[in-house]
């Protein structure tokens, strides 16, 4: 049970394809995850957005780490956080020893370990004790480094590097442009052309050995190292030859014994990383990740608008345009199952004047015919009538009309339909957000439903008598009858329409019936989407209009605007 | 938010209502009731357990356990003070739980500190001197560790629990939005 909101990716806005194509899920998301752009006017999602990260911090000690510091160490917290190394929570300095001040029962002074609290690892397991509880990091750093080769290594290497691509360009050989070898003074791109050129193209290794065999005798007979960069051996600090690893054929049988090893999946809960087996040897506690709060942007590369700008000190945004702030909220409940002897013998193909059959009989039957309500986790019946309720919650200070239909997919579903979808009401009015003691005038708004039903065709607002147009409350109807001119229809039309699908008002929610019919024999999922058109009043920009002249002026000033998106409702499996 | 929320009624006999709006069950076991300060309506609901009696050695008078509003303590929760040897002598440290606090039915809670908006779900551990920024989520089952920080939008889960998403911009709102609601739909039966 769920309602998914579409995001068109940068796209135009259009309907999504069918629930049937499973590549079109990745468009839909939750309301509350959803960013709304104001200048495209657009749906946003966290896959098109642009994420920049804004700052840094450690969630162990929630530090704001100065961005200039944070590839220096690694991402990782530099002070006294870090992470055990068998079930990754936080670990605790402890003091161990006694310092003369406090009584011998309480350990208060050097030397200091780290323990976990969980797992009750302790850092002298693998003999790691502290002199000072603060800056354990430094203090770790410098026992680590003394024993892991590789970073040392790594660190070495960089410098050897470093020191040429930093060091000045020796002057250029003068008149040696035939040298065929590139180097610095030559372009990046013709670099890069160059290796294109000379990579090896899989299948070709014959060839490219033996181009590479001629090229290297070229350079033995030539021995011509103009414009070459003089760039220093590099001796390694340890090799593993010299560790006494290197041991030959044994390995190889080593290896060719490795074929009777069942290659399998892994027993549960023991992921690779976390297999604390596996890492018995090596078992130091690592400093804790980082963690970051980002700056979110429109995709559309001719706006970039920030959408998400968070506060670095709190847990508020300085900007935070999301979605849930400009569509209505849109949720599915209220399940009632049809019981009716009727309609049941036609229940035998999907076809749409079948179904239209049905449905009028239907609605015939609508007096008699009895609905018994259902939890909505229920299991959902092959061959049953089931209605549900929508409900629309409006953000918007100002009332909207809602246009509700089916979308007509770009595409044919891939699979047959296992359920008929049918809206009795399709246009509605949701009223705005108001503080929750305006509430209470109610009537007023029960009174604008009358309007809303006393529309005439041709768009001129029929006012109820019972009520003359007295006060400020006249300004509001007629707008509402502009905003209600598309539902049309008659007076007794109206009623009926509204008996019948139970539209269902209160504050600024509004809820609509939705008749959903299980065909027999269906099996799977009931996922259907639907296409929400709103119209909303957009506040003219000339805010220093003349109070008298608001009269006149209302129809013409006021503008309206329509907005379109689609949800994607899931009701859950049928069980046969 | 929240349209097709059904009321959850109470007994009227089982709950007492205060003047701040409270509503707080006669089957919850209250002990150290003038250490607990609750910031108003707020539930408390049959069978939650809270510790006001593990107080501070100092003398003087200390609030325990500090609620903000609308938070929600479930049916069996045991909400106590941290405690630890300091020179020498053990004691207890206070409770400080902010507003829009959800804490689920048969959780244990230690910490030191809950932000607003922290949802604590069914049947977590929460250890001692645990610090829960604001708006976080422990999801239903977890075991917090002593003295874990949890870091404001970012969700928990497991034995022990680790980080294991972060949460909506929308967030704030929603969990405001579903703690009134909760206690609007929490009315007496009729």
């Amino acid at each position: 049970m769920s309602v998914r909101y579409h995001c068109s990716h940068l796209a135009d806005p259009a309907p999504p394809l069918p629930p049937s194509y499973a590549s079109s899920s990745s468009s839909f998301n939750p309301l509350g995850e959803l960013y709304f752009c104001e200048e495209c006017d657009a749906v946003r999602c966290d896959l098109c957005c642009v994420s920049e990260i804004a700052s840094y911090f450690c969630p162990n000690c929630t530090f704001d780490v100065p961005s200039a510091n944070v590839r220096g160490d690694k991402n990782r917290c530099a002070r006294s956080c870090f992470s055990c190394p068998d079930c990754t929570t936080p670990l605790q300095v402890q003091a161990t020893g006694t310092t003369e001040d406090a009584g011998p029962s309480a350990p208060s002074g050097p030397p200091f370990i780290l323990i976990c609290p969980c797992c009750r690892w302790s850092s002298r397991e693998v003999a790691l004790e502290f002199e000072k509880s603060a800056g354990l990091a430094l203090q770790l750093q410098k026992l680590l480094s003394a024993k892991d080769p590789a970073q040392p290594e790594f660190d070495a290497l960089k410098d050897h590097l470093d020191t040429y691509i930093t060091s000045p360009a020796p002057a250029p050989t003068p008149a040696r442009s035939a040298s065929k070898h590139p180097t610095r003074h030559i372009s990046h791109l013709t670099q890069m052309a160059a290796k294109a050129l000379h990579r090896d193209v899989p299948g070709m290794a014959a060839a490219g050995a033996v181009a590479k065999s001629g090229l290297r005798r070229e350079m033995k007979g030539g021995g011509e190292r103009y414009g070459w960069d003089e760039l220093g051996e590099y001796g390694t600090k340890e090799s593993w030859r010299a560790r006494g690893l290197e041991r030959g054929d044994e390995d190889v049988e080593a290896m060719r014994r490795l074929g009777g090893i069942r290659m399998g999946v892994e027993p549960e809960g023991s992921s690779w990383y976390n297999d604390g087996k596996r890492r018995l040897t090596n078992r130091y506690p690592e400093r804790i990740p980082l963690q970051t709060k980002l700056t979110k942007r429109c995709p559309h590369p001719a706006c970039r608008h920030l959408l998400i700008q968070p506060d670095t000190k709190s847990t508020r945004f300085k900007i935070k345009m999301v979605a849930a702030n400009y569509l209505p909220v849109v949720e599915i409940g209220r399940r009632r199952r049809r019981i009716d002897g009727g309609g049941h013998g036609l229940m035998s193909t999907g076809s749409m004047e079948e179904a239209e059959v049905r449905r009028k009989e239907r609605r015939r039957l609508r007096g008699r015919g009895e609905e018994v309500d259902e939890d909505m986790g229920a299991p959902i019946r092959p061959g049953e009538v089931y209605t549900f309720q929508i409900a629309f919650t409006n953000p918007l200070y100002d009332p909207i009309q809602v246009r509700l239909t089916q979308p007509t997919a770009p595409l044919p579903a891939l699979l047959p339909a296992n359920h008929l979808i049918h809206i009795p009401t399709r246009d509605f009015i949701v009223n705005p957000l108001k503080d929750a003691w305006s509430y209470d005038d109610e009537e007023e708004y029960a009174d604008m439903e009358g309007t809303e039903m006393g529309t005439s065709e041709d768009g001129s607002s029929v006012l109820p008598s019972s009520r003359g147009t007295l006060g400020p409350a006249a300004g509001k109807r007629s707008r509402l009858s502009v905003l209600a001119t598309s539902s049309g229809g008659t007076l007794r039309d109206k009623e009926r329409r509204k008996r019948e699908s139970e539209v269902d008002k209160k504050g600024n929610c509004t809820k609509v019936g939705v008749e959903v019919e299980i065909l027999p024999g269906a099996t799977g999922e009931v996922v259907f989407d639907l296409e929400v058109r709103f119209t909303y009043r957009v506040d003219d920009t000339d805010g220093s209009k003349p109070k008298g002249a608001e009269k006149e002026t209302q129809k013409g000033k006021e503008e309206y605007k329509h907005f379109t998106f689609w949800a994607r409702v899931d009701l859950g499996c049928i069980s046969p | 938010m929240g349209a097709f929320d059904a009321p959850i009624p109470y007994d009227k006999a089982v709950y007492i209502e205060t003047d701040t709006g409270n509503k707080v069950s006669r089957k919850a076991l209250i002990q150290g009731a003038s250490n607990i300060v609750l910031g108003g309506k707020s539930i408390i609901q049959t069978g939650a357990i809270l510790r006001g009696d593990l107080r501070r050695n100092a003398p003087g008078q200390h609030p325990v356990i500090t609620m903000g509003r609308y938070c929600t303590v479930g049916e069996n929760a045991v909400l106590r003070p941290p405690g630890k040897m300091y020179k020498g002598q053990f004691t207890y440290y206070p409770q400080r739980i902010a507003d829009f606090v959800t804490i689920g039915k048969d959780a244990v809670v230690e910490a030191a500190q809950i932000g607003s908006g922290v949802d604590i779900g069914e049947g977590a551990v929460i250890g001692q001197f645990v610090i829960i920024k604001d708006l976080a989520v422990i999801r239903p089952g977890t075991v917090l560790a002593d003295a874990t920080v949890v870091s404001s939008m970012s969700v928990w889960e497991g034995n022990p629990g680790r980080l294991v998403d972060t949460l909506p911009e929308t967030y704030q709102e929603t969990v405001e939005a579903s703690c009134r609601s909760l206690y609007q739909r929490f009315r007496p039966n009729a």
